[in-house]
Order: C-alpha cells, then sequence, then structure tokens
C-alpha cells in the first residue's frame, strides 16, 4: 500500500539522528570548518557513543519477528538518518569514523570473511574508517575508463596507479580500489581490491583545499608496485572465475552507485532543508508582513519547499526499490541529479533573500559552497541525465 | 512505512483506466476536437465503466474512491488524452463538494436522478477567489431573506452543457456563500470556443443576470460553506494535478518514440545529448510531480487540515512540469511538434489551457509560502 509514514523504527531513526545532529554536530560545524577538520577529541567521544558512518547497516538488514521475516528498510532507515546528518553539518557528517561509502561494496560482494575481517574493526577503542576509491585523473564516472592497474604475481596483485577526490582517503585503515587487469579489457578486466593502510607502496600524498566541505579529508591516492595480497580481492578470485560475472569489478562500482546515489540525494536534501528552515526562520522573524519582500519571500520558500519534498519523495522510492530488491538504477539517478541541482537552487534562494547580510553571520553561504559537490561526487548531473537516458530508451534498444 | 507499492486494486484500476486510455481514447481524440463535442456513445462506454462517478458518494450512486486510488486512475485516462477527461459530463468537480453533502436535503431530487441513474451535468463556478480576480467579478447583494447573484463568472469547465450550477461567491461584507442553481434560474453559458485547447470540456463563463437566489437555493454560508470549499478545493486540485501527470506521460513516452526512430545526421536523434538529456529532464518532473501528488492524496485525507496547502504545493509543481513537458514534446518533435499530424501540438494546447483554468502557478506558490510563514509544517516534518 502506498505510504508516506514513516514506521516506529524510522521514526525512531530520524528523532536520533536529528538529535545528534543538532546537539553534537552542528555546535562544532563552524570550527570544524576554520581547523579544516573535525576535532580529534569529538571523533573519539563520537566513536565511543558508536557512532559511525556506514549506509550498508543503517537498519541491520532484515530482522525477523515472530517467526516472520520483516520487511528490509535499510536503505531507507539510510536516507532518513543522513538526511538529517547532513542537516547538521554534511562535513562532519561525511568524516565521521565507519566503513563509509567503502561499506557498501564489501557488504555487496565481500565474502564472509572479507565482511568480517574489514567491517568489524570500527570498534569503540578509536575511532577507524574506510574509503571507497574509484575515481582517477583521468575517469570519473566512466568507470570502465580506470587506468590503475593490477597485475596478477604470486599470491596476489601489484598496483599501479593514482587515485584522486577521495573521501577519508588517508586516515582510512582501508581502501576499496578499482583497478585493472589488462585496460584493453574495458569492464572485463576490472577488479575491486581492499587495500589496507601501511600497505608498502601505498600513500596518500595530497590532501585536496576545496569551495566547501572543508572539515573533511579529501585525499590523493598513490599506489606505486603495491602488493595486495589475494585474499583482499573482494569476493575472491571465485567470483571472477565465473562465467556470468566477468564484468563483476564493474558491477561492484555500479552497484555501488545504486546505494549510494540516494545516500548522496539525501545529504543534499538535508543540506537544503538547514537552509530553508534558517531562512523561514529568519523570515518570520524579521521580515516584514506584507509588501514585496513579503511576496518575495513567500514565493521563494514555497518553491524551496516544494523542490526539497519532491527531492525528498524521488530518494524514497530509489531507496524503498532497494530495499525490495527492484532495479532502481534509474530512480537513484533521478533522485540525485534533482536533489543535487536543486539543493544549490535552494541555498541561492536563501541567500538572495538574506541579501548582503548572507555574506557574514549566517550560516548559509558555507552551506552553499558545502552542497555544490553533491551535484558533482557519485557521478556528475549529467552523468545522472546518461544514466536516465539509457533507461528510458532501453526499449528502443538505443543506446544514448 | 514508507511504501510505494499501490494495492492491487489500485494496481488493476489504473491498468484498466491506461488500457482504455490507449485503444479507446487516444485513437479517437483527435477527431472529437475537430467535431467540438463527444459522442453520447462514447461517454455511455465510459460512464459503463464507472469513470463518471469515482469522487461521487456512494449516496449519489457515486464509486466514493480514495484520492490516491483516483489519482492513479485519471493518470491512467489522461494517458489517452486530457480534452477527454475533462469532458466527461457529470457532477465534475461539484462531486468534490457533494463528498461532504451526501444528505443534504435540498439537494434531494438531484440526488435521486443521479442514484436512479439519471444524473445530468454539474458545472462547478467557483466564484469565491474574490475581486482580485481580473475580470468582472460575480456580485452577491442580500436582498431580503435571499441574494441576487449578478455578473460574469470567469470560464469553468462543462459549464457549456450543464444541468445545474454549484456557485461559490461572497457578498459585500466578504462572506462566502456556496449555491445551486438549476437551469431556468436566470442564468447562461456564454463562450465556450475553446481555440487554445481542452475543447471538448465545454468551458464557458457563465452569465448571471439579476439572478434571484432563495434560501433553498443556499447550500452553505460563512464559515460553513469557507470550510466545506476549502476540503472540496484540496480534492479537486489533487484530482486536477493527477490528471496533469497522465498528460506529462502521454508527452514523455511520444517524445522517447519518435526521438528513438526519427534520424538526423546519420543516426537516430536520442543519441544527441541535447535530445536525451531532455528526455531524462521530463522523466524527473513527471517523476517529481507524480510523487508530489499521490503524497498530497494520501495527506489529505488522512489530515484534511494539512491537506489545502500540501494540495497547493502539488499543483503548483504538475502545473509547472506540464508546461514544461508538453512544450518539450513539441520542441522533440521539431516541425512534426507543430503540425496537428501528430498529437504533441494538440497536448500543449490542452495543457495550457489547463493550467490557466486550475489555479495560476504563482498564486498557488504564493498561498503555500504565506501558510509556512504563518507556521505552516513545511518539509521538516514527514
Amino acid at each position: 500500500m502506498i505510504s508516506f509514514e514513516l514506521s516506529e523504527r524510522q521514526k525512531q531513526m530520524k528523532e536520533l539522528a536529528h538529535w545528534f545532529a543538532e546537539h553534537e554536530i552542528r555546535p562544532i560545524a563552524m570550527e570544524a570548518e576554520r581547523l579544516k577538520q573535525v576535532p580529534g577529541d569529538w571523533l573519539d567521544k563520537v566513536n565511543k557513543m558508536g557512532i559511525h558512518l556506514n549506509p550498508s547497516s543503517f537498519a541491520g538488514g532484515r530482522e525477523k519477528s515472530g517467526g516472520t521475516k520483516k520487511e528490509n528498510e535499510a536503505n531507507r532507515m539510510g536516507v532518513i538518518a543522513m538526511e538529517e546528518l547532513a542537516w547538521g553539518d554534511a562535513a562532519v557528517t561525511l568524516s565521521l569514523p565507519g566503513p563509509g561509502l567503502g561499506g557498501p561494496p564489501i557488504q555487496t560482494s565481500g565474502t564472509e570473511e572479507q565482511k568480517e575481517r574489514f567491517l568489524s574493526i570500527f570498534t569503540a577503542d578509536e575511532p577507524r574508517w574506510g574509503a571507497y576509491a574509484l575515481t582517477e585523473p583521468e575517469a570519473g564516472s566512466d568507470a570502465s575508463a580506470i587506468r590503475t592497474t593490477a597485475r596478477k604475481t604470486e599470491g596476489g596483485y601489484i598496483l599501479n596507479g593514482q587515485k584522486i577526490f577521495i573521501t577519508n582517503g588517508a586516515r582510512a585503515s582501508w581502501v576499496v580500489v578499482f583497478a585493472t587487469v589488462d585496460p584493453g579489457l574495458g569492464r572485463m578486466g576490472q577488479r575491486a581490491f581492499v587495500v589496507e593502510k601501511g600497505t608498502k607502496g601505498f600513500s596518500a600524498p595530497k590532501i585536496v583545499e576545496k569551495m566547501g566541505l572543508r572539515a573533511n579529508e579529501t585525499a590523493e591516492l598513490l599506489f606505486e608496485d603495491c602488493f595486495v595480497p589475494e585474499e583482499n580481492l573482494l569476493g575472491g578470485e571465485a567470483l571472477y572465475e565465473r562465467k556470468a560475472a566477468k564484468t563483476a569489478g564493474f558491477q561492484v562500482a555500479m552497484k555501488t552507485f545504486d546505494s549510494t546515489r540516494p545516500i548522496v540525494a539525501a545529504m543534499a536534501v538535508g543540506i537544503a532543508r538547514a537552509a530553508f528552515e534558517y531562512t523561514l526562520d529568519l523570515v518570520k522573524r524579521e521580515f516584514p508582513k506584507q509588501g514585496k519582500f513579503y511576496r518575495l519571500a513567500a514565493e521563494l520558500l514555497a518553491e524551496a519547499e516544494q523542490d526539497i519534498a519532491a527531492a525528498r519523495l524521488l530518494t524514497w522510492e530509489a531507496a524503498w526499490k532497494a530495499d525490495l530488491g527492484m532495479e532502481n538504477a534509474k530512480e537513484a539517478a533521478m533522485c540525485k541529479a534533482f536533489a543535487g541541482k536543486m539543493a544549490l537552487a535552494v541555498c541561492a534562494k536563501c541567500l538572495e533573500l538574506l541579501g548582503p547580510a548572507g555574506l557574514q553571520d549566517h550560516p548559509v553561504e558555507k552551506w552553499y559552497r558545502d552542497v555544490k559537490v553533491f551535484d558533482i561526487f557519485e557521478g556528475t548531473n549529467e552523468i545522472q541525465h546518461l544514466v536516465i537516458a539509457r533507461r528510458q530508451y532501453a526499449p528502443y534498444r538505443i543506446r544514448v | 512505512m514508507i511504501s510505494f507499492q499501490p494495492t492491487e486494486e489500485q494496481r488493476a484500476f489504473a491498468e484498466m483506466a491506461k488500457q482504455v486510455a490507449v485503444e479507446r481514447i487516444r485513437p479517437q481524440a483527435k477527431a472529437f476536437e475537430k467535431a467540438g463535442q463527444i459522442p453520447g456513445s462514447f461517454i455511455a462506454e465510459l460512464e459503463e465503466l464507472g469513470f463518471l462517478a469515482m469522487e461521487l458518494p456512494a449516496a449519489w450512486n457515486g464509486l466514493e474512491l480514495p484520492l490516491a486510488t483516483q489519482a492513479l486512475i485519471w493518470k491512467g485516462l489522461a494517458y489517452g488524452d486530457l480534452a477527454v477527461a475533462q469532458s466527461l459530463p457529470g457532477a465534475g468537480d461539484a462531486a468534490s463538494v457533494l463528498r461532504f453533502l451526501p444528505d443534504l436535503e435540498k439537494l434531494r431530487g438531484v440526488k435521486e436522478q443521479f442514484a436512479a441513474g439519471k444524473g445530468k451535468t454539474i458545472a462547478f463556478i467557483d466564484g469565491g477567489s474574490g475581486p482580485e480576480y481580473p475580470g468582472s467579478p460575480l456580485r452577491l447583494e442580500k436582498r431580503g431573506k435571499g441574494y441576487l447573484l449578478d455578473g460574469r463568472s470567469a470560464p469553468a469547465r462543462l459549464a457549456a452543457f450543464s444541468d445545474f450550477l454549484m456557485v461559490s461567491a461572497a457578498d459585500a461584507s466578504g462572506e462566502e456563500l456556496l449555491l445551486f442553481l438549476e437551469k431556468g434560474d436566470s442564468w447562461e453559458a456564454e463562450g465556450g470556443s475553446g481555440r487554445l485547447g481542452l475543447s471538448t470540456a465545454g468551458i464557458a463563463s457563465v452569465v448571471f443576470r439579476e439572478a434571484e437566489i432563495g434560501e433553498g437555493q443556499i447550500l452553505a454560508k460563512g464559515r460553513e460553506a469557507r470550510e466545506l470549499l476549502e476540503k472540496a478545493r484540496t480534492r479537486i486540485r489533487i484530482l486536477e494535478a493527477a490528471k496533469e501527470t497522465g498528460l506529462m506521460e502521454a508527452a514523455l513516452d511520444y517524445a522517447t518514440a519518435y526521438t528513438a526512430g526519427r534520424k538526423a545526421f546519420g543516426q537516430e536523434i536520442a543519441k544527441f545529448q541535447g535530445v536525451s538529456f531532455r528526455i531524462a529532464d521530463m522523466a524527473i518532473e513527471l517523476k517529481a510531480a507524480e510523487l508530489l501528488v499521490l503524497e498530497s492524496a494520501m495527506k489529505a485525507e488522512e489530515d484534511p487540515a494539512r491537506g489545502q496547502s500540501l494540495a497547493n504545493r502539488a499543483l503548483s509543481r504538475a502545473h509547472r512540469a506540464l508546461r514544461y513537458i508538453t512544450d518539450s514534446a513539441v520542441q522533440l518533435l521539431g516541425g512534426h511538434g507543430y503540425v496537428q499530424e501528430y498529437p504533441a501540438e494538440k497536448w500543449m494546447r490542452d495543457a495550457q489551457a489547463q493550467v490557466m483554468l486550475y489555479g495560476r502557478e504563482r498564486e498557488l506558490l504564493l498561498e503555500r509560502g504565506e501558510h509556512l510563514i504563518a507556521g505552516g509544517k513545511g518539509v521538516a516534518v514527514s
């Protein structure tokens, strides 16, 4: 049955995430931006509280209740929680300890041994991170064009190449790295590895400075004759030997997008909502109750709110499909394309209402800078359009 | 729990509506427009399937379907042709008012006609939006125990061939009244040429020449009328937005098929990103509008107090998406989009007529914005 009401668990998740965002994340957000990092003692504290960034485990998957299987709602729980956390602050949220975007590929494609080995390290003793490294200087959304090589050798592979724009890449205990055994094979040659911190030949020579999300680490990674043992090949050799799974490495990357794009869209919704609510509150307190500024505010805020609501529904639908195991690449691309673009537009509308006063003393300009990248990472807006168009034309066998 | 899964019944209704749209409505829509009317036999066919009575209360021989179910069905029907969907006689938009007045004694005679399957057509003249409207607003003057109604209404759907009128109007003191008039009550329909679009929908102004309104014709007044009309307008706006999504889907599907087959510079034009990206934008806009409509349909019945503002939001978005998608379809068909051999130009005209008929997009936004600033619930609360 169609429903837009949150379940009890979803409500609890929303309330908990919102409480954390309001009372723990918001108070440190501006200082973290100034420091260009999230304070270590704060990370220690939240890690001890058991707060981790793990998009694939929000609901813990299906649960049994009274002998019957409950509907999987992990993806819906994930987008609900991430909207609230990003409402607090996106840069701090992305810096939370946990497997981050590296979690979903291990969860969906790793062997049981790999899941245990890599996902069980996130314990209360100290904050740890996972990371996901696909993008290269010459290959981003075109995952089939990656040039980092993986040469088979006795007992493992030797990796050579460079990855860029990797969230938490330098501090991560392990990174899911995509490489090719033969660039000439395209998708067929791709493999996904888990490279552990301290591995000889693996380094993070550069942390980049950005327009926004300044508190969050974005690293460049280098692999120089970096030996990775066979047991760190995601899914193991068996996954790639099966005839039907020749493009398994590429599929790992694509399937990851199907679950992470709604997460990214939800974060964009959260940032847009933060800007909208802040500006609405200011308009209520400080704007005249009639006249041209009142009408301007009413119209711009209504447009912003409508866009945010639409983006949230698109995101929920993509997550719902993922929970039910339905094909959701088109919906995931739709919510990401819509949310990324609308969130920047909402922040711009809020800045328009603030006028010159918005240049200082208000957080909206920070959210405006932060949110731009949500129309870029996990596939640019243009890539999302390509994904949508391909699905739209699929019945006509036209490859766009 | 958040879910986008329609019930089996909803799915079956929606599929049937779409089948009728594709097999019966679409092939004849152009001919109907040319003739300026829809044959009685065709109307009878749709009436037989229940499409004329979805919103009417059971006491009026209606199906009294929930909003979300109707939204899915209207979307399916309008996929065939919006103008045909808008031309179906019966209680029309007035059904949403009747939904809240199923047993009103003053309407017993009309109800009995509907209950006996002899339903005629009721046009809803919503003159309650006040004197800010351009054109001559309706004037309602107190006269003894009744009123005198004078003036020319804004064009309304079904007015050209209606047997009854349901009229909302405000008197000089601003008090709203809901009236019910029969044929012969000093009113006549004017216009109805429908040059722009929806030309079979009987769109016409109604001229009242000092029509005497007696106590028996006043269905509600004051606060009761205002609350009743607010609830009815909420339902009307949601249902109209739902119809718009059907036309959007038709235009998107048609443009997708056309651009997949049409070649230029040696390849299908779908392979040019200027084309395929616009198709993607159309798909996104359709989906966004569709979800806002469904959400408003569900919430308006769960929480009517919140429904009005959500209906404004959904209809405003649907208007914008409808204009964008139908214009895009014409654009993507190029010269073929502009000529009447193809349906896209009709759909664009129908779309523009529809958005003009059912609330200005900016006005709906403004109402929603005022609601938010006044402390109404926004996106923060799911």
